[in-house]
């Protein structure tokens, strides 16, 4: 396992255009809702600090623009993620049918080491809005057929089971992480030394 | 592959993605996979290094500092398995290096990039790890022979044959040239030790050279290609340095000195009497660029504004009277109404069978309702210029379909309305203010992309250390700067302060791209900040973003124009930079070796008459000429 001091886990939250991503960073992060918000252009990111698994850790929460058309940004700000929060309008049918492709963009883009084992958290978020228009059972079918993709409704408005989410973003964040240095760490065991050449010094003949 | 082949694998590394190979590797590049260290059971044994892709291809750079273009569009439907073509994977099916092959190696980019080096100047294959290359390097070092470069602790030389070690080792950088002569080479050293005198005994030589062997012959092509280029990277690589790494040795003045930047107060805003004195009996405005260097340099009196704006966005010619002011507002006002009446009578069907218009219209939706609410004019519910927002943004849509609306225009309209308030003409303003802004609204970010390249270039050039460092810390992208760009600062300040920053750069004045110049001053007048601490590219952006509400436009377009001044009257200036800021090109910059030269001589001698002081001396303007052994001869007759 690893055992940095500072354990920092890198969340990015993805999804169309309005559908709560800077909200719902800014009601866990800072507890509050506004509805002057205005469209995230480029990316940003908070930090919190939290404690999972009685370890504390940093996550940081980086909130980026839903446009369609800015997602080549991607390449930039997904790197090194822990995990992938995928949020919908549970109001907007159409933000839902978008999760596949901004899953397959976050995989194309970020390219982690086991794709199919990459943790991603779906949120349905303004659950506090009628009408209703995608439901939970559709939502948690969605992600069965993800490798069981955890999934919450929310209401960063209200703060509705934001807290919850984010704990389970951490967590399996954490876990990503920690299995990727167990990856890591199991380089020396495949390495087979059979010829061991030490470089002879002394070498470099330059005269300077 | 068709042989059965035992091989064993006595080094593997997954997350490495193929950056740089042969051309017929092409179809692999920039896709995922693993290295190998293998060695065949062949008598006698053969080592390689091989990489072979994972099956999900990325045919967007992963890493590179350049754009992904990705066409998102197609991409919606793309999946990520199994899409390498059958017949490719039974041609190529992995990049294989013999270790025999491989004559020097470096990594690169803090340990994320490995390069390797045939030993005649060529790259054989750059990998990029997604963690890092340490291991991969490390047994590398281990299979193979190797001594580390002296001049950079990256590079390693793999050491088999005698005879290639000493021409890699006295080679410049990583370059294996021809070294028929030893002079050249002690030259090239110079320039690290002493690089003053280096550039003035290489200036002496010149002179030597053009006086008196004119008719010798020419070092051929290639080889002066080479030594310049080597010139140039050696140049580079030790700038990078000691922007931040320690290292053994320290280079002093390679980077040529700006002339000292001149001061430029900010003048009073463009009053109301003035504006009326540049304007006839008939209502033409006289003299229109004295009255843009005024706006340009204290913007416009708030009182007549409105006026004013609506000349810089192209609504009214410069030169038009009050009657044809008239009838064009008229023209333009049943235009306006034609275009709004085609959205307008949409009818529900149409709207459900029209997929692209519906998508545009419920973006527009979205953010008009979060576009600048705490802004009186826009506050509260039920906002009526929140409707007159999304109508003229509708109407513009049906304007220009094919751009439609793009996350950032609905900030580029909200001063305007603010300001102008009539419907109609803040539409046609809004329109002028678009012809200059679209390529950052472009579908594949083709014009954000081609900006950052501009700012980068426009950085290296006035503070190369801040630039050495983006480049050394990941962020050489310049993808920070993103949201200053796209809306021309207008998250970043206040909405007065917004309207007097664009009514500045609206004038063009004085130079184009001036706003990239701005962009250029901010990020110098941060370099410490951004500096600090080894920041990489998450702490740079967040300092960056964090400037919002912060920056003093005063300041800053007193410096800017300062740095503009510096930048035109640089004597080193590149073509690059030129073309960025329009202006003309130098007269010979061209391929007239002699030409070049003199120039060089002249300005290394003014330098010197002038005050004494360090000279200005760019290795990059040095050309290494004609023949080596005229070099060698004229050494006795030093210049200093």
């Amino acid at each position: 396992m690893a055992h940095r001091k500072k354990v920092l886990l890198k969340v990015i939250i993805l999804g169309d255009s309005s559908v709560g991503k800077t909200s719902l960073m800014n009601q866990y992060v800072n507890r509050k809702f506004s509805n002057q918000y205005k469209a995230t252009i480029g990316a940003d990111f908070l930090t919190k600090e939290v404690t999972v698994d009685d370890k504390n850790v940093t996550m940081q929460i980086w909130d980026t623009a839903g446009q369609e058309r800015f997602q080549s940004l991607g390449v930039a700000f997904y790197r090194g993620a822990d995990c992938c929060v995928l949020v919908f309008d549970v109001t907007a049918p159409n933000t839902f049918k978008s999760l596949d492709s901004w899953r397959d963009e976050f995989l194309i883009q970020a390219s982690p080491r086991e794709p199919e084992n990459f943790p991603f958290v779906l949120l349905g978020n303004k659950v506090d809005l009628e009408p209703r228009a995608v439901s939970a059972k559709r939502a948690q079918l969605w992600c069965q057929s993800k490798n069981n993709i955890p999934y919450f409704e929310t209401s960063a408005k209200e703060g509705l089971n934001v807290e919850q989410a984010f704990l389970q973003i951490a967590k399996n964040a954490l876990a990503q992480q920690n299995s990727a240095v167990d990856l890591y760490n199991e380089f020396p065991d495949q390495i087979k030394l059979t010829n061991t050449q030490k470089p002879s010094g002394g070498g470099d003949s330059c005269a300077c | 592959m068709g042989d059965i082949e035992e091989v064993f694998d006595l080094f593997t590394q997954d997350g490495v993605i193929l950056k740089q190979a042969q051309a017929s590797y092409m179809q692999f590049l920039n896709s995922l996979g693993t290295v190998y260290i293998n060695e065949a059971k062949t008598d006698p044994r053969e080592r390689f290094l091989e990489w072979k892709p994972n099956d999900i291809t990325v045919d967007s750079d992963m890493q590179d500092q350049e754009w992904a273009v990705v066409n998102t569009i197609q991409k919606r439907t793309r999946t990520i398995s199994g899409s390498l073509p059958s017949d490719y994977s039974n041609r190529l099916r992995s990049l294989r290096v013999p270790f025999r092959d491989i004559k020097s190696f470096k990594s690169s980019h803090k340990n994320r990039e490995l390069t390797v080096y045939n030993g005649q100047g060529d790259t054989i294959c750059i990998f990029l790890f997604q963690t890092n290359c340490d291991h991969m390097a490390g047994h590398l070092k281990k299979f193979m022979k190797v001594v580390p470069s002296k001049r950079d602790r990256n590079l390693y030389y793999v050491q088999d044959n005698t005879l290639e070690i000493q021409q890699l080792t006295k080679s410049f950088a990583e370059l294996n040239l021809p070294t028929d002569d030893s002079g050249i080479w002690r030259l090239v050293r110079n320039f690290q030790t002493q690089p003053v005198e280096t550039t003035f005994e290489a200036f002496s030589k010149v002179t030597t050279l053009m006086y008196k062997t004119m008719d010798k012959k020419e070092i051929s092509d290639h080889d002066r290609e080479a030594l310049n280029k080597s010139i140039t990277e050696y140049g580079s690589n030790n700038t990078t340095d000691f922007a931040g790494n320690s290292n053994d040795y320290e280079v002093v003045a390679t980077v040529p000195e700006l002339p000292v930047r001149p001061e430029f107060p900010r003048l009073k805003p463009l009053s109301q009497e003035l504006w009326r004195d540049h304007m006839d009996f008939e209502g033409k405005i006289e003299d229109v660029e004295s009255v843009k260097n005024l706006i340009f340099r204290g913007g416009i009196c708030p009182s007549i504004r409105k006026e004013v704006w609506k000349y810089l966005l192209e609504y009214y010619p410069w030169t038009s009277t009050y009657k044809e002011r008239q009838n064009l507002a008229e023209n333009l006002k049943d235009e306006y109404y034609k275009m709004k009446l085609q959205w307008k009578t949409i009818t529900k069907t149409q709207e459900d069978n029209f997929s692209d218009y519906r998508d545009r219209k419920s973006l527009i939706e979205k953010d008009v309702n979060r576009t600048d609410r705490t802004v009186e004019f826009f506050a509260g519910d039920n906002n009526k210029n929140l409707n007159t927002l999304f109508e003229i943004l509708m109407t513009f849509v049906m304007y220009n379909f094919d751009l439609g609306y793009v996350q950032g225009m609905s900030d580029l309209l909200s001063p305007i309305l603010q300001l102008v308030e009539d419907e109609v003409e803040s539409f046609w303003c809004f329109v002028g203010f678009m012809k200059i802004m679209s390529s950052n609204f472009d579908i594949d970010q083709a014009g954000m992309k081609e900006q950052f390249k501009k700012l980068q270039e426009l950085l290296a050039f006035f503070s190369p250390n801040l630039s050495n460092y983006l480049n050394e810390h990941d962020s050489a992208n310049m993808f920070f700067c993103f949201r200053w760009l796209l809306v021309w600062f207008k998250r970043e300040l206040s909405q007065d302060d917004v309207m007097r920053f664009w009514e500045v750069l609206w004038t063009g004045l004085p130079c184009q791209n001036f706003h990239l110049l701005i962009a250029v001053t901010i990020l110098d007048n941060e370099k410490e900040a951004l500096m600090a601490n080894g920041n990489g590219f998450t702490e740079i952006l967040k300092h960056i973003n964090d400037l919002s509400g912060k920056l003093d436009i005063d300041t800053i377009f007193n410096k800017a124009e300062g740095v503009y001044h510096q930048l035109k009257n640089a004597e080193h200036l590149t073509d690059n930079v030129r073309a960025i800021l329009g202006l003309p090109l130098a007269p010979s910059s061209s391929n007239s070796a002699s030409s070049s030269i003199a120039r060089e001589m002249s300005l290394a001698s003014d330098a010197c008459a002038s005050n004494g002081s360090a000279p200005r001396c760019s290795v990059e303007n040095v050309r290494i000429s004609p023949d080596e052994n005229s070099y060698e001869r004229s050494i006795s007759g030093s210049y200093l």
